[in-house]
């Protein structure tokens, strides 16, 4: 059989900007400020990098490392390991692509938002600052009374998800080389727009106020396990690992190339925008808080209500040039999040399907395209926000952790960390000591099982997630198992891999 | 600012800027990017 050739990154700086890419996304604006300021201002970064270096680095260094190691995508890589093992690396890959399905849809509620930045349809001044809430969740989302109630597709949403993935198709057809180049266009324009943002929110009055929230130290939220609890979680999702794609990404680097320094880089500079972006939030937040003389915990707050309800009230609350700074801020929300989507959907998903079905690259981002965009279609309907969040929940919170801390664990016993160890320290720039290869068999495991049972499990199990009705957390359980069941279908199906030259 | 705001933007700069520079001067004594 003839000899397989793996595609490749154009260069290093490519990857680099491509992995820094999949890391950044929304969280680092929607989520990262508001924790640092929620559990105990400056004294959050420390368990932050705690957890970036003992958690976020060794579990980035291992998924890169396995990837170029085998030189495949998550399922081959556990396929490598022991054939009984490669549903380890599908039940990834089904979490990335729901994930995907939902993720697509809040890059389209930013284009939309684009759009309606153009003209303040939510008004301008105080009026706009009342009625941003009831703009985004009835005039936009036209958001019905509970999940139960899913209603028809809003159109504008359901146009702006199909453009947005003719967009990522586009992508990602042609593969890992014009990815690398596309990420870096998505890497530093969100960069230079945070940057337009921040200088122009800290020529805002009351901008001082909110950085003293974001950073002013509470030095006795270290004792609090709720504080280490939101460190770990946080680095545990901001880099976008246990998401299959860094596998695949991994898998796209020359074999006697460098991974643990590419680790490195990668994740303080995802960190580093995280804290970054954080100075833009706040000292918009402060300035909403001195507008209309409101406290902090009005107007801080995480998530979806800080993109598309709390920013506009204070892009409309500014002295001039609303309409300017809304679209900015909103492109900006689009380019931190398209690369992380084609990440999912390219490394995470399209990559694991072509090594074991043998398509060819048009073919399998076709499939995915299309098959995502059709389930995305539920999210755009009037109880879509309400699935969108369940589903989160479910992949993004229980798929994630529980299939890293699995990954790290079969790498670790099964396939051994001193092994990987040597095979990354024999062409790396960083060498690791042995060190490492506890915190991968004992350190990062225990630290997602620990998210994922004291954040996850002792929440939902007592009491319904997110106030949703029994029904609606039980379906959570239900798709984490129907991900679990595909995988081992998965594993089951017997192919010839794929062909030469794809 | 506050002095413990100040200190928290001062110390997590330096921290990224030490980080990212100490990694920017190990680049290429490792492996080789081509196979």
């Amino acid at each position: 059989m003839a000899e397989v050739t793996r595609e490749r990154w154009s260069n290093r700086t490519l990857f680099i900007f491509a992995a820094i890419g999949s890391a950044i996304g929304l969280g680092n604006i929607w989520r990262f400020p508001y924790l640092s300021y929620e559990y105990g201002g400056g004294v959050f970064l420390i368990p932050w990098v705690i957890g970036l270096i003992v958690l976020g680095i060794p579990w980035m260094m291992m998924e890169f490392g396995m990837g170029r190691y085998f030189q495949k995508g998550a399922p081959g890589v556990f396929e490598g390991i022991g054939k009984k093992w490669e549903w380890v690396g599908w039940w990834p890959v089904f979490c990335a692509f729901l994930i995907d399905t939902y993720y697509v849809v809040i890059l389209a509620w930013s284009l939309r938002y684009v759009v309606s930045s153009a003209t303040m349809a939510w008004g301008m001044g105080e009026a706009g600052a009342t009625g941003a809430g009831s703009y985004f969740f009835e005039q936009v989302l036209h958001l019905s009374s509970g999940p139960s109630v899913l209603g028809a597709p809003v159109l504008p949403l359901l146009g702006f998800l199909a453009l947005t993935w003719v967009v990522l198709f586009f992508i990602m057809f042609k593969g890992a080389r014009v990815i690398g180049k596309v990420a870096v266009w998505t890497v530093t324009i969100p960069w230079a727009l945070l940057l337009v943002l921040l200088v122009r929110g800290l020529t805002l009055p009351g901008a001082i106020d909110g950085l003293n929230y974001y950073l002013s130290p509470d030095l006795a939220a270290l004792g609090n396990v709720d504080v280490w609890f939101a460190a770990f979680s946080q680095i545990a999702f901001t880099l976008s690992l246990g998401m299959a794609g860094m596998f695949a990404y991994g898998s796209f680097i020359a074999k006697k190339a460098d991974v643990t320094n590419n680790a490195f880089i990668a994740s303080f500079s995802n960190c580093a925008t995280s804290f970054f972006a954080g100075f833009a939030v706040f000292s918009i937040v402060g300035f909403i808080m001195q507008a209309l003389s409101v406290p902090v915990g009005d107007v801080s707050s995480a998530g979806l209500g800080l993109a598309f309800v709390t920013f506009p009230v204070g892009i409309s609350m500014l002295p001039g040039a609303n309409a300017f700074i809304g679209i900015l801020f909103f492109l900006c929300v689009f380019f931190l999040g398209i690369d992380s989507a084609f990440f999912l959907a390219y490394g995470g998903v399209i990559a694991p399907l072509m090594d074991k079905f043998g398509w060819s690259r048009v073919k399998a981002t076709a499939i995915v395209c299309v098959v995502a965009f059709a389930i995305g279609i539920v999210y755009t309907t009037t109880g879509g926000l309400y699935w969108l969040d369940i589903v989160d929940r479910t992949v993004c919170f229980y798929g994630l952790l529980i299939t890293g801390a699995l990954a790290c664990l079969v790498v670790g016993w099964g396939f051994g960390a001193d092994k990987l160890r040597a095979h990354l320290n024999e062409t790396s720039d960083i060498k690791v000591g042995s060190w490492w290869n506890w915190l991968l068999k004992i350190v990062v495991p225990l630290g997602l099982l620990f998210v994922v049972i004291y954040g996850g499990f002792l929440q939902d199990i007592p009491t319904s997630y997110g106030g949703y009705p029994r029904w609606a957390t039980n379906v959570m359980w239900i798709i984490l198992g129907v991900t679990l069941l595909l995988s081992f279908w998965f594993q089951a199906i017997k192919t010839k891999g794929p062909k030469e030259g794809e | 600012m506050t002095t413990g705001a100040v200190v928290t933007m001062v110390v997590m700069w330096l921290v990224f800027i030490g980080a990212l520079t100490w990694c920017s001067s190990r680049l290429g004594k490792g492996g080789k990017w081509e196979d």
